[in-house]
């Protein structure tokens, strides 16, 4: 039997792609079933990689992942958890329109056909981009085919959703839109979400918990658990006040610290 | 489809566009047929041009020049098929690699380096004046181009694509259809445009020396007797059907089928 507080099981985890040069290293953390989780650290210190890893498209070099008990990884069966992912490039199928992309997925997830144009509808209307409903995704900007990978990664209603960085190319006020949207959408369901992200506003917004990693390659810093009520508001001086000691906190750890000369791993 | 305004106002830029390109076509046509009007002029077995416009009528209408076309356009058809289906196990076999895989490659490149004359010639002699021995070599011909093709486009796949149908469970239908299909085809075309003209060259060739039926033995025919102008009428529909079967049918069959890859008007990248 699966913990409920670790649903997501991640054990000394090793990540390399040339074999040699570690991206994640010796990465151990726990996403509790139901869990909103913030994976925070700098650039390139191996968050999308941890993602990867636990989507089961990259295999580690060594340490475990387990969802709800079940190994990830190639071959991973029908009976393991389904899940969404927002990659951090959309990873859209350039040759089928918006509705195709997300009509694939839902097919491959086995929602019923009469269900799947509804489903398409609601989520494309979610993300306010329905009138790109036939449209090609190279004929999109940035922020639209964002979104329709997040339209696609929700429509299957997966248990688990990663997202990696997905406001990032959203304008300020579209971002916010979408954030309190994804904070209803998410307490109304019991999906976990592990969500990748550099701003620590915006994870102490939607996050219970917040994932510290280093500097690559990547190890967990620090837990920190985000205890300010819902429903949250960006603008909160407690969220301020937080992301101050946040900043604080890290700014040695990622290679900004005072006494430190050395400039932060790219 | 949605319609973006920028559409109409680029209408005017392509139209002009497309008068340009219009423009130079008749540059580029009509410079064989000033050569032609000075060959006519400077030597006697070049015949006039008017003489030959004058021909045409009755050529296309009267004699029995169809059936031959046809055969030929049958026989380009079939090989090409032949190569493609050829040239995508070369290219897949290839791509997995392997002993195999290098044999293949081996092969194919030696293939590149052999002159489609003399490869045409020789196979030709070999298979005596049969029907089989035309679609063999036009098809060994052009498989080697095809596989390189597509091997290209084997070798180009995108990798993270694969990675979200993993993620998402495509079924192994689900994945050729709408993730390794839909890549290949735009090298499938590129390979049929480019090795489409070499088909019809090298079945022509054939024709001209291995059998009795086909565009190139009535041109050989015509040739023989000293029927110039017939001779270069046939020349003269070799190059229309092989220009417009192009640029009427593969390129907008081409457009068409890659049209999700923009107009190239609208900042893609
Ligand atoms: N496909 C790849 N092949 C080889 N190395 C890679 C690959 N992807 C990432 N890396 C390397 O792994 C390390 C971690 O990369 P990763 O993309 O996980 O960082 P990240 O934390 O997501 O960065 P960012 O915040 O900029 O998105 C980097 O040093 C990067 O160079
Ligand atoms: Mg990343």
């Amino acid at each position: 039997m699966t913990h409920s507080g670790e649903y997501i099981r991640v054990r000394d985890l090793d990540v390399s792609y040339d074999g040699i040069t570690p991206a994640v290293s010796a990465l151990s953390m726990d996403v509790a079933e139901g869990e909103f989780a913030a994976v925070l650290g700098p650039s390139g210190c191996g968050k999308s990689t941890l993602l990867h890893a636990i989507s089961g498209v990259v295999q580690p070099q060594s340490g475990t992942i387990e969802i709800a008990g079940l190994p990830v990884g190639a071959g991973r069966g029908d009976d393991s958890v389904p899940i969404g992912y927002v990659f951090q490039e959309h990873r859209l199928l350039p040759w089928r329109t918006v509705a195709q992309n997300i009509a694939i997925v839902l097919r491959a997830a086995g929602v019923a056909d009469d269900d799947v144009d509804p489903r398409i509808d609601h989520y494309l209307e979610m993300l306010h981009i329905s009138k790109f409903r036939n449209t090609w995704p190279l004929r999109l900007s940035g922020g639209q085919r964002q979104r329709v990978s997040i339209a696609r990664a929700l429509a299957i209603q997966p248990a688990v959703v990663l997202m990696d960085e997905p406001f990032s190319t959203l304008d300020e006020v579209t971002a916010r839109v979408m954030r309190q949207q994804l904070a209803d959408l998410w307490q109304r369901s019991n999906q976990t979400i592990v969500f990748v992200t550099h701003s620590i506003r915006e994870a102490l917004f939607l996050a219970g918990r917040i994932f510290i990693l280093t500097q690559g390659p990547a190890r967990l810093f620090d837990t920190i658990e985000v205890s300010v009520p819902r429903p949250r508001r960006y603008e909160d001086p407690r969220l301020t006040e937080l992301e101050a000691q946040i900043v604080e906190h890290v700014m040695d750890e990622w290679g900004y610290g005072a006494n430190s000369g050395e400039e932060p791993r790219e | 489809m949605t319609r973006s305004p920028e559409t109409t106002q680029n209408l005017g830029a392509r139209l002009r566009a497309s008068w340009l390109d219009l423009a130079l076509g008749a540059l580029g046509a009509g410079l064989p047929v000033f050569l032609w009007w000075i060959g006519s002029h400077t030597t006697t077995f070049v015949p006039p041009i008017g003489e030959v416009i004058r021909a045409i009528p009755d050529f296309v209408t009267g004699e029995d020049i169809w059936p031959d076309v046809l055969v030929t356009i049958e026989r380009v058809a079939g090989s090409l098929a032949i190569a493609l289906i050829l040239g995508f196990a070369a290219a897949y076999v290839m791509h997995r690699g392997g002993l195999w895989g290098r044999v293949v490659d081996r092969y194919v490149g030696l293939m590149l380096g052999v002159p489609s004359t003399i490869a045409a010639l020789l196979a030709l002699y070999v298979f005596k004046r049969s029907e089989v021995g035309v679609y063999f070599v036009v098809s060994i011909i052009t498989f080697p181009f095809v596989a390189l093709t597509l091997l290209q486009g084997l070798r180009s796949a995108d990798r993270r694509l694969d990675e979200m149908g993993d993620v998402y469970r495509l079924s192994t239908p689900q994945r050729l259809r709408h993730v390794a299909v839909p890549h290949l085809v735009p090298y499938t075309f590129a390979a049929v445009r480019n090795e489409y003209a070499h088909a019809w060259k090298v079945v022509v060739l054939a024709e001209l020396f291995a059998v009795n039926s086909g565009m190139g033995a009535r041109f050989a025919r015509a040739f023989d007797r000293f029927r110039i102008v017939d001779a270069m009428l046939w020349l003269i529909i070799f190059m229309i059907i092989l220009l417009g079967t192009e640029y009427l049918l593969l390129l907008p069959s081409e457009r068409r089928v890659l049209r999700w890859r923009g107009s190239g008007m609208e900042g893609n990248r």
